[in-house]
């Protein structure tokens, strides 16, 4: 592992995910009738991304431990501290999008769109800007002004209906 | 003919609700532009969700206001702050904030507007008039060329787009398997389903381009938790009166470096893979060797605002020119729009033109009303500019990721897309931090089906590839796409390296060929000029004794 970079670990893994996917065209069936065979373009695809990601690999082990890339521009703030914990506390915000967009994408067949939006942008508002009495009235009329005003214009203006969820349907 | 095509499309949205809705679109986009971390593309994705229950005229209509507001936006936080609202908008804050600090704000916005205006009005009449000759031109293109045209696209994209071809060229392969999920379109055989009957749809390419984009890019936006919670901008409180009248007699003063600017915009804008980012920097520093004084550069000369200026907004028109005339985009904002042209079952190609005119000229018609209402609009949306750099950037993501949580939705009415926008915003996260290009992925996703529908018709007809080297169009854009993934090398070992003597002259002798291949009078003619610059170009490198001399060009990078 210790020639291993980043760079060369993202290699590896998409090499093992090209091995895998190929691995999987071969369940694609083929018809009886025309001469591009389903599977023939994610082959191409495939093989074409292995090849690239095989280079990468090499370019990788080449340069030696040291990434060749940081990430694009994120040097703001103080540095990561080290381990798990530290990693945990530098992407926290990230973290948070993520884990409550995935909350709301499963509670959205009970709380629908309106309810579950509006307590998705106040929750991440305040877990990303605090939680002072004075954030708290804010955010609390920002989410319900905007997500409110956002399911309008689609409910009512535009005729598109929303997950209305099991608590609140309008319909 | 053309004319009865334009009074048809004034007469499709010369309605009060369209222009009205194109206002709102403009405001939009002058704002979002305006914010700092806030792309055009990302204001022209977010803006599709709302365009898709309308008519296809007025959806594209407002996507086309909202794509010129946002080109023109980027000024005001650039001259105002001093920290460009886009990256098509760097440049202008090298001169731009300056002449504000200087106390003149007024007339560098004015400058920065009218500029805006001009190659905004100098690629419309470009688009109008090209468009439909390309379109002729595309006529030619059988499906081994749209193959190889497709190929081109990504790979000059991956090699202007980060510092790694190798990652680009990964970022676009990615983006094309994306799209091979679900049924495929030639037979409608299941592929990489797994099982699962939500992937058997496939993933819908609006949603992977929202989490892509904007999804990624609001997460990058908040990263910081302290930056998070600070204003946009800590110079809110900046009033400035635009004086349109200085400015104007500025720019007749400068006009040759208007027209440069934007033809510069143009030609980068049909170039794929070269957006406004590009643009601005490029004519730049044309304009700073052209200038008599180019020492002023950099303290706050008219100049260095009319060049960026001007050629961002005449990018676009560039972009539109090949989307409309061929149906590939030029860049990322140009792959959102043939999204929203496929979401209203547009779909782009040299025929496209001819067989949907009132809506092609409407598109035309919508780019020249939102520059008129760019420049109408300016005066007020910088107070509201002011407000806005009030905001802070965590309450921003966090109402605008919950649009996205309604909006993906709205697309197709499908809860899967939901769960696509996260996904993708996840790998599109993941992909900036280990330092991947958005830009191959995006044109990979959307122009993966394109790739694929070509390369089955080619089969159909035949199964012998020898097509794609012998069809005079497919072998140009092969050799283009070949010199064009060489290009990084050839800008990394320029002067340093005996072979780059030889890249340019071997890369206008080879792309000689196909044009003499391409028969008829002009192209000969032309290939014979193409051929002759490239022998020139080898006479003049042994008359100065095999030396090259190393790139000093800005990089140009998306």
């Amino acid at each position: 592992m210790g020639r291993l970079n980043r760079d060369a670990v993202i290699a590896i893994v998409l090499l093992m995910v090209c091995g895998i996917l190929f691995w999987s065209t071969f369940s694609i069936r083929s018809p009886d009738y025309g001469q591009l065979k389903p599977s023939t373009w994610p082959r191409v695809v495939l093989g074409v991304l292995s090849l690239l990601s095989t280079i990468y690999l090499v370019q990788s082990l080449r340069r030696g431990p040291a990434p060749e890339d940081g990430p694009d521009k994120d040097d703001d703030g103080p540095a990561r501290a080290p381990g798990p914990i530290g990693w945990v506390l530098y992407w926290r915000n990230p973290l948070w999008c993520f884990g409550l967009f995935f909350a709301y994408l499963v509670t959205l067949p009970t709380l629908g769109s309106l309810i579950g939006g509006v307590l998705f942008v106040f929750t991440l508002m305040g877990v990303l800007g605090g939680w002072s009495a004075r954030n708290l009235l804010q955010h609390a009329a920002l989410a319900l002004i905007t997500v409110g005003g956002m399911w309008g214009v689609f409910t009512y203006g535009l005729g598109v209906i929303l997950p209305p969820g099991e608590i609140f349907s309008p319909f | 003919m053309i004319l009865d095509n334009i009074i048809a499309a004034f007469g499709e949205i010369g309605n009060v609700t369209t222009l009205a809705l194109m206002l709102v679109g403009v405001a939009g986009g002058l704002i979002a532009g305006a914010i700092p971390g806030f792309t055009i593309a990302m204001a022209v994705v977010l803006t599709l969700p709302f365009t898709f229950g309308m008519p296809a005229t007025q959806g594209l209509a407002i996507m086309v206001s909202v794509l010129v507001g946002g080109l023109s936006g980027g000024l005001m936080a650039g001259i105002l702050t001093g920290i460009p609202g886009t990256p098509s908008s760097v440049a202008t804050t090298f001169d731009g904030f300056p002449m504000a600090r200087q106390g003149r704000p007024g007339l560098a916005l004015g400058i920065g507007v009218w500029s805006s205006f001009s190659g905004g009005m100098i690629s419309a009449v470009l688009l109008v008039t090209l468009a439909p000759q390309l379109a002729r031109i595309g006529l030619e293109f059988n499906p081994w060329d749209y193959f190889m045209l497709v190929m081109f696209a990504l790979t000059i994209t991956a090699s202007l787009s980060g510092r790694n071809l190798v990652k680009g060229l990964i970022a676009g392969a990615v983006g094309l398997l994306a799209r091979t999920v679900g049924e495929d379109e030639a037979v409608g055989m299941a592929r990489f389903d797994f099982g699962n009957d939500a992937l058997l749809q496939g993933f819908d390419f609006i949603a992977v381009l929202i989490g892509l984009f904007a999804f990624s890019q609001l997460l990058r936006d908040v990263r910081d938790p302290e930056a998070a919670k600070k204003s946009l901008t800590e110079k809110g409180t900046i009033h400035a009166k635009i004086e349109h009248l200085a400015a104007i007699r500025t720019l007749v003063k400068h006009w040759a470096v208007v027209v440069r600017s934007a033809l510069i915009g143009v030609f980068t804008g049909i170039l794929p893979g070269a957006g406004g980012s590009v643009a601005n920097i490029l004519a730049y520093d044309q304009a700073k060797k052209a200038s008599k004084t180019p020492e002023k550069f950099g303290t706050g000369t008219p100049e260095g605002i009319i060049a960026p200026e001007s050629s961002n907004n005449a990018v676009e028109g560039g972009a539109l020119i090949v989307l409309m005339a061929l149906g590939i985009p030029g860049d990322v904002t140009a792959a959102v729009m043939l999204g929203a042209l496929l979401m209203h079952d547009v779909v782009p190609s040299p025929t496209f033109i001819a067989e949907e005119p009132v809506l092609a000229y409407s598109i035309f018609i919508a780019f020249f009303v939102a520059t008129f209402m760019m420049v109408g609009l300016q005066s007020f949306m910088l107070r509201v500019f002011v407000l806005v750099t009030k905001i802070r950037m965590y309450m921003l993501a966090a109402i605008i990721l919950g649009f996205c949580g309604i909006g993906v939705f709205a697309i197709n009415n499908v809860e899967f897309d939901l769960w696509t926008l996260l996904w993708f915003g996840i790998l599109g996260f993941v992909m900036r931090q280990f330092g991947f290009p958005l830009a191959p992925m995006i044109l990979g996703v959307v122009l993966g089906n394109i790739a694929e529908i070509n390369l089955a018709r080619a089969m159909a007809i035949t199964t012998d590839i020898s097509p794609f080297f012998t069809r005079p169009w497919s072998l140009f854009f092969m050799i283009v796409a070949l010199f064009s993934a060489a290009y990084p090398l050839f800008q990394a070992h320029r002067g340093k390296r005996r072979w780059t003597l030889f890249y340019q002259p071997a890369a206008c002798l080879a792309v000689a060929l196909p044009l003499v291949m391409m028969g008829g009078v002009p192209r000969p003619i032309l290939a014979a000029l193409v051929a002759g610059f490239g022998v020139w170009t080898l006479y003049r490198r042994w008359q100065n004794g095999w030396r090259l001399e190393p790139a000093d060009r800005p990089v140009l990078t998306e």
